[in-house]
């Protein structure tokens, strides 16, 4: 078998050729990293990498093959793999086959072979940054030039969280409580953790209104992860902005929707260099003093110096001194940056999602 | 004491390196007292192995080089008054020592608090039966099992549950006394070696878990109870072979991350449930086939895992854990490695790391190879490599035991139904015979299926195999290319595809220079200031713009390290690495260390300039080299591993730095040497080389019997062996390796003097030679298993002067630049040469400890150039001092089972104890309880069993017991002469006499000592052999030498009731002229 020639073209003008996996043709997006050893299947259908080319600075993935039950989305949901060796041969009971023939199969173009550390050096020093792999010799070719017009369009968040939203609601569990999930391009985990918690979780779309939340009965609130830059979800910022003013509402928040909650007190956001992405962020615990070992996906930050009084920050990233969490005053409203649900990653903040859940049951 | 700020620290060491307990401590121990150094502590250090760099004079602010008892370690406190004791960085040693002394009031006593983990958690980790309640407590799975304290009720546990049961012993290290029982006489042999091996005559019977996944887990935790995963890893072999013996992957590549995430939760539940302060090693099993796990085994200390770990991520864990038993949190500790972390985080890898063991068999060819539950191997290789098959490849390699690839060995000639064999039951050489099996066209699935070995690893291997053959087939730039890819070295593909390595390398495919990757804990998401390196293929190279960026700092050297450690090529080695990074880094030039041991200082990335983790093999020093720009490589620092790859290094253009090329050439080569020493007038005993057994044989004639065979290019005496007729020439001939032209038979006449050894550096003019040692046993036993002293008991002085004249005379005729360590015998007053090897030797570390003269970085800087007279070093051979110390080899038989323990010109031990005291006999007194020889308590027994050549010998000895008011037993033969001349003994029948015989006494414990002397043809099935394995077994102190138990006679006379009085390595050397090297 010949091999499938293939290249990934970095914005900064660096090219990596390996060998391909899926259709002829490129695809386009921006180039990130996740530092994860394991958890390749969960991070692939991970919403928040919506439209991103996923790199693995772990160089062997694929070992223990696919299974379709650690799943967060429906599909694959990063627009390309990066990675230095997909295993063919992968051996574990719950395997059903390999992930490059889902890759394959999916239609993601992805590229191994490749010195992914040399990139990963580039993105840590030049921050994040548009790419484009592609599979075929003619594509090859082509490729610069669609990396250049790509890099004047501006990424459109709106329709990277409708992509991966749900349409309509989903109703799930048992409960009481109940426990109203906004979908920004949730993680099944989010909701895996509800349920497991003794939640009723009801999944709506993102852009569900007010009125419509409010008279969903439930006894909390949930915002989910999701992809792009929160600032751009300003409809979502005004639905948050009411129903947190109400006080009636529990509210919590992971990673895109601990950002969007901080907006909508009023605090901003502002895009990293490279991000967190993995299953290995400490992340220290103000009150106590303690750490949590933490999984993370995210680009954006909540500027923690631009929290309005009333907000305190909860948690802070030992590695860079990043914002991780907050909590209002008096409102009964706090969020996270990182991913207390996991999958893939460290399970050490899972009790968050599990006190959130018994502290509607005792109201 | 609480919220006092600990002022003074005893950090306890683990003594002499024994199977089981290496290294991994003096890097563990070494990082300790520079981490409580750096947070304001005096410390204390208490460690009897001399070779190690830990008890170098400035690693603390006193070191003692005393027995790792606790009467000694009582008056190490009674004399220092430390606030606080360290122990659980000194292995299974250091911990049974902590609990001996709370055990005996002596912390209490004298306010000593435990640091670290509480001595009630190390008791619940070790304690059998109550380390499964309490995981029964937290809902952690064990496996089915039950506690015994004698073989009845283990027998009936049995009946129970069925077979094959594990048999674990409490408290012992390296599973000592433990294995895997299939059968009821099996169980029954196992539990009376496990019972006697336990210090509490308790041990563990489990269901076994065989063909499950091992898995271990490396965890730290502080007081805040922040708890951190530094590593896992996963064993290619699975549950049932011991993980010392296990080839083992870090991180864990068959698990989903649920499987790892379900133990690392678990993981955490445990060392929190234990209230571990500091580091702790987990092992689970996995089953297959479900998400069922077990908790196998938790050590609350760091351990060779912890060392593997730390190498393995780049994160320090000892010196982490030391820094949490003060109390320190983790979150405020900078993880050294970036600089701008800090410690509390898990490590990221973005490479695979393969551990092989390096098992002591090619020394033991009669030992049994299985390998189980009990530890065999004497050291390890680790190598990093972007895949996994990149990483099994360096390791092969590595292992210096002649292999740099899967498939082409021995095992090509073996039986379809020999594969099998071992593949089923594994021994040392089962990835040899997988690979074969491979090779031959067998299925992973039914090689899965024999080993239990997941078959992603079959595949990952199958995928290699097919590429050597591949090689053989076709050498055209595509095979090339491809396994070039994989990881292959030049030498190898060269070699397997049948072309020239210039061609190879001419075409780009193959490449001098390897690109490098740093190992940064960070996966690249952090830039990394540590120095620590890999070697890549076709991939993007960031050692050369951090060399050019240090260009300034003037020129590199590439100190080469000694890789695994074995018999005969022990930490000593390392040492001497250390000790030369050391000396190049202050003379100003950057030092590189190329070495690939997990365990040792020398690959810890704070050592050295640069630290390439890559097997010291010709390729690789040649890349290094290279690379670094470095003036040239080091090689006589590193034992003969380095040695050996002088003259391809010189073909390649490489320099050879200090003693050159020429110089080694003639030290090794016998012809050329010989001829030297005939030209100077320097007698050696008669000898030729042969190059065949019937020229042997001729050249015996020749030169008279006894003789002392061996090959040439020899590390620690392998295949040697003292011969005193035809018959056993002949008997030689059948099992020794078969002579290469390249490595031809030495013969030589066997002079039964007293032998002594001398280390010297010498820079072309001057010489110095700071002591002498005399062995306490007479020529015949390897200088490695004999006791030696300092200063010399026996030599006069004019002999010394005449030794210390030839030394240097050798050193100028031979062209030394740096060390030299040179062997004779003085025999009827007659000096004779034994060996000159051209490079630093065992005794070096600890004649720079007893003389204070820095001689290995004497020799590094010789090799840039400098002189002795600059340095402001004495020359010629030092005064004596006023004190005597005696290094005592210590063995590891207990670990390896049909081994024989008969002394001989074969060297057996994997370790040392001194002892230093005033007077000869309080040295060998410390030596001897320092290497575990325990002198027999008043009115104790002692079974004597000479062999007739040397009965007569005896009888003083047996008087000289009896005036001591010890009982002696004897064997029928030895009792008879003892009645004869009138000494009481206590008659014990022969084997063949039948129950109760010698066995049966030995096994009772009825006797706390056994002098064994062997005849010179023993055989496996003799009853010398059964006494020694006996001995062993029950764990009494065996002698097989004379010289040896006279030597333990002058200890026991020189006994006192007084006080034990203990000294400080300063306060014997420090009153000396300290020998200073100028700037």
């Amino acid at each position: 078998m010949t091999a499938l020639r293939a290249g990934i073209f970095l914005a900064d003008g660096s090219s990596f050729e390996g060998v391909g996996i899926g259709p002829l043709g490129i695809s386009l997006g921006e180039a990130v990293f996740f530092t994860g050893m394991t958890g390749y299947e969960e991070a692939l259908t991970d919403p928040s990498y919506e439209g991103q080319l996923l790199v693995f600075t772990y160089p062997l993935i694929g070992n223990y093959g696919v299974d379709a039950s650690v799943r967060q989305h429906r599909s694959i949901c990063a627009a390309g793999a990066v990675c230095k060796r997909f295993s063919r041969h992968p051996s574990h009971y719950r395997s059903s086959g390999s992930l490059p023939d889902w890759l394959g199969k999916s239609g993601v173009r992805s590229i191994e072979e490749v010195d992914t550390r040399a990139i990963v050096t580039r993105l840590r020093e030049a921050g994040t940054m548009h790419a484009a792999l592609a599979v075929g010799d003619e594509s090859i070719a082509q490729a610069p030039f669609a990396l250049r017009a790509s890099a004047q369009l501006a990424e459109d968040t709106p329709a990277l969280v409708r992509a991966v939203s749900r349409r309509s609601r989903l109703d799930l569990g048992a409960g009481p409580p109940r426990v109203a999930l906004l979908d920004c391009g949730a993680k099944a985990g989010i909701s895996d953790r509800l349920s497991a918690a003794g939640a009723e979780v009801v999944e709506v779309p993102f852009d569900t209104g007010p009125k419509e939340l409010l008279g969903l009965g439930a006894d909390g609130f949930v915002v989910s992860n999701g992809p792009g830059n929160p600032a751009d979800l300003g409809l979502v910022i005004e639905t948050l902005r009411e129903v947190i003013a109400l006080g009636t509402l529990p509210t919590f928040g992971v990673c895109l929707g601990h950002q969007l909650i901080a907006l909508a007190l009023g605090a901003k956001t502002y895009k990293l260099k490279y991000g967190h992405r993995g299953a290995n962020q400490p992340v220290r615990i103000c009150w106590s003093g303690g750490v949590m070992i933490t999984a993370h996906n995210h680009g954006y930050a909540v500027d923690a110096a631009s929290l309005p009084d009333g907000v305190e920050e909860t948690m802070v990233n030992l590695n860079d001194g990043t914002n991780e969490g907050l909590r209002h005053r008096t409102l009964p409203v706090s969020s996270v940056q990182f991913h207390p649900e996991a999958a893939p990653g460290p399970g050490d903040a899972g009790y968050l999602i599990d006190d959130f859940v018994r502290s509607l049951a005792s109201r | 004491m609480a919220g006092l700020p600990v002022r003074c620290v005893l950090v306890i060491g683990s003594g002499p390196i024994v199977i089981g307990q290496a290294a991994e401590f003096d890097y563990a121990g070494v990082q300790a007292c520079r981490a409580l150094r750096e947070e304001g502590c005096r410390v204390v250090l208490v460690n009897s192995n001399p070779a190690t760099i830990m008890t170098d004079a400035d690693m603390a602010d006193a070191v003692y080089l005393e027995p790792l008892s606790p009467a000694h370690v009582e008056a190490i406190i009674a004399r220092e008054r430390p606030d606080a004791m360290l122990a659980t960085l000194g292995g299974q040693t250091g911990l049974n020592l902590a609990i001996a002394l709370a055990e005996r009031g002596t912390l209490d006593r004298y306010g000593v608090e435990l640091l670290g983990t509480p001595l009630r958690s190390i008791r619940l980790a070790e304690d059998r039966q109550l380390f499964k309640a309490a995981m029964e407590s937290i809902g952690q799975p064990v496996p089915t099992s039950r506690v015994v304290t004698d073989v009845g009720t283990g027998l009936s546990f049995a009946d129970e549950v069925g077979y094959p049961l594990i048999v674990r012993p409490a408290y012992t290290l390296g599973g000592t006394g433990g294995g895997v029982a299939r059968d009821r006489d099996e169980l029954a042999e196992t539990l009376a070696s496990g019972i006697a091996a336990s210090i509490i005559h308790q041990v563990l019977l489990e269901t076994s878990l065989l063909g499950w996944k091992e898995l271990e887990y490396e965890v730290l935790r502080d007081s805040s109870d922040t708890c951190v995963i530094v590593c896992n890893m996963e064993n290619v072999d699975p549950v049932g072979i011991h993980t010392g013996d296990s080839i083992v992957v870090a991180p864990s590549q068959t698990l989903s991350d649920r499987d790892y995430q379900r133990l690392r939760t678990a993981a955490l539940h445990i060392i929190r449930h234990l209230r571990v302060e500091g580091g702790c090693n987990i092992q689970f099993a996995l089953d297959p086939r479900s998400d069922d796990y077990r908790i196998i085994e938790v050590n609350p200390r760091v351990s060779r895992s912890s060392a593997l770990a730390s190498k393995a991520t780049g994160y320090p864990i000892a010196k982490i854990a030391a820094k949490v038993a003060l109390g320190r949190q983790l979150k405020d500790i900078v993880n050294p490695v970036t600089g701008m972390t800090k410690a509390a985080f898990e490590p990221a890898l973005d490479y695979c790391v393969v551990k092989i063991p390096r098992w002591p068999f090619d020394k033991f060819p009669l030992g049994d190879a299985r390998l189980g539950s009990q530890m065999k191997s004497t050291g390890e290789v680790m190598a990093i490599g972007r895949t996994f098959g990149f990483a099994l490849l360096k390791a092969v390699r590595g292992c210096d035991i002649g292999r740099d690839c899967l498939t082409g060995g021995p095992q090509e000639g073996w039986s379809d139904d020999q594969l099998d064999d071992v593949l089923s039951n594994p021994t040392h050489e089962r990835l040899f015979a997988l690979a074969e099996c491979l090779r031959r066209g067998r299925s992973v699935r039914s090689i899965a299926e024999l080993t239990a070995i997941d078959p992603f690893w079959i595949c990952e291997m199958e995928e290699l195999v097919r590429t050597e053959e591949l090689l053989r087939r076709d050498s055209g730039d595509v095979p090339l290319a491809q396994a070039k890819a994989q990881g292959y070295a030049d030498t190898t593909v060269a070699r397997l595809a049948g072309v020239p390595l210039g061609a190879l390398r001419d075409s780009g495919i193959g490449n001098a220079i390897a690109p490098y990757k740093m190992v940064d804990t960070a996966a690249a998401e952090f830039p990394a200031r540590s120095p620590y390196y890999y070697a890549a293929v076709g991939e993007e190279d960031e050692l050369q713009p951090h060399s050019r960026a240090d260009a300034s700092a003037g020129q590199a050297v590439v100190v080469v390290g000694s890789g695994p450690i074995r018999i005969g090529q022990g930490i000593e080695f390392d040492y001497s690495c250390v000790h030369a990074a050391a000396a190049l880094h202050e003379a100003g030039m950057r030092a590189v260390v190329i070495n690939n041991n997990p365990e040792t200082v020398s690959t810890d990335f704070d050592v050295s300039d640069v630290l390439i983790f890559e097997p010291p093999c010709v390729d690789e020093v040649e890349s290094a080299v290279r690379a670094t720009r470095a003036a040239g490589a080091l090689l006589s620092f590193g034992g003969q591993t380095p040695i050996n790859l002088a003259r391809e290094l010189h073909a390649r253009g490489i320099r050879v730095l200090g003693t050159g090329q020429q110089a080694l050439d003639l030290a090794e080569d016998r012809e050329k040497f010989d001829s030297l020493l005939m030209r100077l007038g320097v007698a050696r005993p008669p000898g030729r080389t042969a190059l065949s057994f019937r020229k042997a044989r001729e050249i015996a004639r020749e030169i008279g019997f006894p003789v002392l065979v061996r090959p040439s290019y020899v590390l620690g005496g392998r295949g040697m062996e003292i011969v005193y007729n035809e018959a056993q020439l002949a008997a030689y001939a059948q099992s020794a390796p078969p002579i290469r032209p390249d490595a031809p038979l030495l013969v030589d006449r066997y002079l039964a003097g007293t032998e002594v050894e001398v280390d010297a550096v010498f820079d072309g003019e001057d010489i110095v030679i700071p002591g002498i040692f005399e062995h306490v046993e007479r020529a015949g036993i390897h200088s490695g298993d004999s006791m030696a002293v300092y200063p010399t008991q026996n030599i006069a002085p004019d002999m010394e002067r005449r030794i210390a004249a030839v030394t240097e005379t050798l050193c100028a005729e031979l062209g030394i630049r740096g060390l030299i360590n040179v062997q004779y015998i003085v025999f009827e007053n007659e000096l004779y040469v034994i060996e000159a090897n051209p490079r630093a030797s065992r005794t070096v570390p600890i004649i720079e400890k007893l003389t204070a003269a820095p001689l290995v970085a004497a020799a590094s800087r010789i090799a840039l150039g400098q002189t002795l007279s600059g340095m402001g070093l004495a020359r010629g051979l030092w005064s004596r001092p006023d004190f005597v110390a005696v290094k005592v080899p210590v063995f590891s038989f207990a670990k390896l089972r049909r081994v024989e323990t008969a002394l001989g010109p074969e060297m057996k031990s994997t370790g040392e104890a001194l002892g230093i005291d005033t007077t000869y006999a309080g040295a060998l007194l410390r030596g001897l309880i320092g290497a575990g020889i325990t002198p027999p308590p008043p009115g104790g027994g002692i079974l004597l069993s000479i062999a007739d050549d040397e009965k007569q010998a005896a009888l003083p000895i047996a008087r000289a017991f009896v005036d001591l008011k010890y009982s002696l037993y004897a064997t029928p033969g030895t009792w008879s002469l003892l009645d004869l001349h009138g000494i009481t003994s206590k008659r014990v029948a022969k084997i063949a006499e039948g129950s109760p015989h010698v066995v049966d006494l030995i096994r009772s414990t009825g006797v706390h000592l056994v002098v064994n002397h062997a005849s010179s043809s023993a055989t496996s099935q003799s009853d010398g052999y059964r006494i020694r394995r006996a001995a062993v077994e029950a764990g009494v102190a065996c002698l097989t030498s004379l010289d040896t138990v006279r030597a333990l006679l002058v200890a026991l006379q020189g006994q006192s009731n007084a006080e034990i009085a203990v000294r400080s390595l300063r306060d014997y050397v420090g009153g000396r002229n300290r020998a200073v090297l100028a700037q």
